[in-house]
């Protein structure tokens, strides 16, 4: 199957992504914010440092993660109840929840804009705000959706109208792989299995296995340039307003 | 919870008698006068009916939908027109999620009754079948960064969303005549809302005995403040809406003088709305015409990579081209995958188009601390075209757009590059090297 034979409504590759934008410390009050936008689908996130004390029913031994989802318009309902509990487990797993036991750090997830693959926008831009915010990660989580259309070909990042046609998508959430920034290194002999591991992963609709897997080796090729954008946002950034009203 | 509690910021004695003294010599802490806004920029975004106003610190984004329902029963050929509106805990730390608190329930009233009982809208054009079916129009206000004087801000991107919106056209139709077609944007233009006046808010915050008046007070003000008033009028001196809940009390000869501050703020803020609408309006309309023509595709084939260009139609301000070569050892030899695909709709519209700046850079979002889009070009994937059979192995990733942010100079002058007609910069052909990037910068740099 040839890498160009499925015809996307915007001209774009199989493999090929939608322009990515990150920009940073955009709100004055939030401890860290930061916008990501990968074509029409904006995410505004802003984290609020670590507050005292855990919720009932958290864990008072360890530092807790609360995360509040903010649609464009309507009630907030169940689909935004579930992005909540994904970012938020996905996020746990990334922090390190063990430094500031019995507090709470909040991410506050609106969104601006949707044309597909709304939760990989919000979890990449998750983590933008929280490296905006100075909060300890043990490594960045980077988010693709990976799409099966009929004729089994994977195509990445797909609009929301790919979505709606395409027989099963997956969200994919893979850690941030620390050396991708050695150019000329073979994909994945890295140590250890975490960084070949696999954070999140959400599948709507029917895909075969065999695809499945096709899905993840694409989605981490491409979570690998995803990551290499995101090192180099964060090291061109200009340092900013530091001094923040709390 | 007393947790909670333990978070909420307080401000020092200090601050507030700094704030309280200076005020008696007509000094502000951000270095205005007593009776100077701060700088307002309006955005809007890729779909209509979205926008983001920004006054200075304060962001609002509003959002405006529309449905068919049935109209209420005591006016069956009137739409209907609601606000909802969202302190959104990312704009303080004192906000919380879930039901809106007594402020966010003032604010979405005071601007509802600026909109509604002055009239502003119209709401029997709204009416499509007498007592059967009416559009609803919904506007969604979330407040995302709270830096003082919520109800202006929110007022005004209220306004600018509903000015910006277009509901679809629908005629009867059918068999019997009694159907209800919707029309899709492509089939016929959508309409706009029809609005006869702009309601603009101003709020003035009372310090002291009652007699020390400002307007726009920034959140510190407000923590400081005996008492606030909301005056809503439009460009004819109407008086459209009053709010003085409570607070010190003021003499009415001050509440007339403040009257008169308010109406010349409110004609100043109204022909700045209309400024940024109309920008956008003709922005839009152009960007529709130059879309069909300008597209133009070249093909240009290098072993097996497709490399594919198209012309930018417009220049949004920050967007500078700067693609970097990175040419890898790959199986494919020569492969260079450089997709210059700067595709107008999913660049420029994928951001805010920044119709209407005003004041210094500093009070630019988008100077502030943006990182830059970076171009890359990726090397072909060897891994997983040889697990599936593919006869076609080279696959060109996806190739980013950028900008090179222009930090504190650029952005008062590269938004002339907005305003003025719409400017089409050709990309040329050929491999690109980190030189042709580096000379673009300090090409666009001594445009500036």
């Amino acid at each position: 199957m040839g890498a160009m034979t499925v015809d996307r409504a915007d001209g774009r590759s199989v493999n090929q992504l939608r322009p990515l934008a990150c920009s940073r410390n955009i709100l004055h009050r939030a401890h860290g914010s930061a916008r990501w936008s990968q074509g029409d689908t904006i995410v505004l996130a802003a984290v609020y440092g670590p507050k005292a004390g855990t919720k009932k029913g958290e864990n008072p031994e360890k530092a807790s993660i609360e995360v509040i989802w903010k649609p464009k318009t309507g009630q907030i309902g169940k689909l935004e109840k579930e992005y909540e509990m994904i970012l938020k487990r996905t996020l746990q797993s990334i922090c390190l929840m063990t430094i500031h036991p019995n507090t709470t750090t909040s991410i506050i997830v609106q969104v601006f804009g949707d044309d597909g693959a709304l939760l990989p926008c919000a979890i990449n831009a998750s983590c933008a705000a929280l490296v905006d915010a100075g909060i300890p990660l043990k490594h960045l989580a980077v988010a693709i959706c990976c799409g099966l259309t009929e004729g089994g070909s994977a195509i990445l990042d797909p609009t929301k109208a790919e979505e709606q046609k395409i027989q099963a998508f997956a969200y994919l959430v893979f850690p941030n792989s620390p050396l991708s920034i050695l150019p000329s290194a073979p994909s994945a002999e890295v140590d250890g299995p975490i960084e070949n591991g696999i954070i999140t992963s959400v599948t709507h609709g029917v895909m075969p296995v065999v695809d499945y897997f096709n899905c993840l080796e694409r989605g981490r090729a491409a979570c690998a340039k995803i990551s290499e954008f995101h090192r180099r946002s964060f090291e061109s950034q200009v340092p900013g307003d530091l001094t923040k009203a709390t | 919870m007393e947790q909670r509690l333990a978070n909420t910021w307080r401000m020092t004695n200090n601050e507030k008698k700094f704030i309280e003294s200076v005020l008696a010599s007509d000094l502000r802490v951000d270095g205005r006068r007593p009776f100077d806004y701060r700088d307002l920029t309006i955005k809007f975004g890729r779909e209509q009916g979205l926008s983001e106003v920004q006054l200075g610190q304060t962001r609002v984004m509003s959002y405006v939908t529309s449905q068919l329902v049935q109209p209420y029963r005591d006016r069956p050929n009137e739409g209907t027109l609601s606000i909802f509106t969202e302190f959104s805990p990312m704009a303080d730390p004192s906000f919380e999620a879930g039901r809106p608190g007594e402020f966010a329930v003032e604010l979405g009233r005071v601007i509802d009754r600026g909109l509604r009982e002055s009239s502003a809208m119209d709401m029997e054009s709204l009416c499509v079948v007498v007592g059967k079916s009416v559009w609803s129009i919904r506007v969604d206000l979330h407040i995302v960064d709270n830096g003082g004087n919520l109800i202006d801000a929110a007022n005004i991107a209220a306004l600018v969303a509903l000015l910006t919106f277009r509901r679809p056209d629908c005629t009867l139709g059918g068999d019997d005549g009694q159907e209800l077609i919707m029309h899709d944007a492509e089939v016929r233009e959508p309409l706009p809302l029809i609005i006869h006046h702009l309601p603009i808010a101003v709020t003035f915050a009372v310090f002291g005995e009652g007699n020390i008046m400002v307007i726009d007070p920034t959140h510190k003000e407000e923590m400081v403040m005996g008492g606030k008033m909301t005056f809503t009028m439009n460009s004819n001196g109407d008086i459209c809406a009053v709010q003085k809940a409570g607070g010190v009390g003021v003499m009415s000869s001050i509440i007339m003088q403040c009257l008169q501050i308010a109406s010349a703020k409110a004609a100043d803020i109204t022909s700045k709305i209309k400024h940024a609408v109309e920008i956008y309006n003709t922005e839009r309309a152009s960007q529709k015409a130059n879309h069909y023509l300008l597209e133009v595709a070249n093909q240009v084939s290098l072993s097996d990579v497709i490399m594919k260009e198209k012309q930018v139609e417009n220049l949004i301000e920050h967007l500078a081209y700067m693609p970097l070569d990175e040419l890898e050892n790959s199986n494919q030899g020569d492969a260079l995958a450089v997709d210059t695909r700067t595709k107008h709709e999913s660049i420029s519209q994928g951001r805010y188009t920044r119709a209407f700046v005003r004041g210094p850079a500093n009070w630019d979002p988008y100077s502030r601390g943006i990182s830059s889009r970076l171009a890359t070009s990726f090397p072909t994937l060897p891994g997983p075209s040889t697990k599936v059979k593919e006869h076609n192995v080279v696959t060109s990733n996806e190739m980013t757009v950028e900008y090179t942010v222009e930090h504190t100079t650029g952005a008062s002058s590269s938004s002339t590059r907005v305003l003025g007609a719409p400017a089409v910069r050709p990309h040329s052909k050929g491999p690109k090297s980190l030189k042709d990037a580096v000379k673009l910068r300090t090409r666009r740099k001594s445009g500036n």
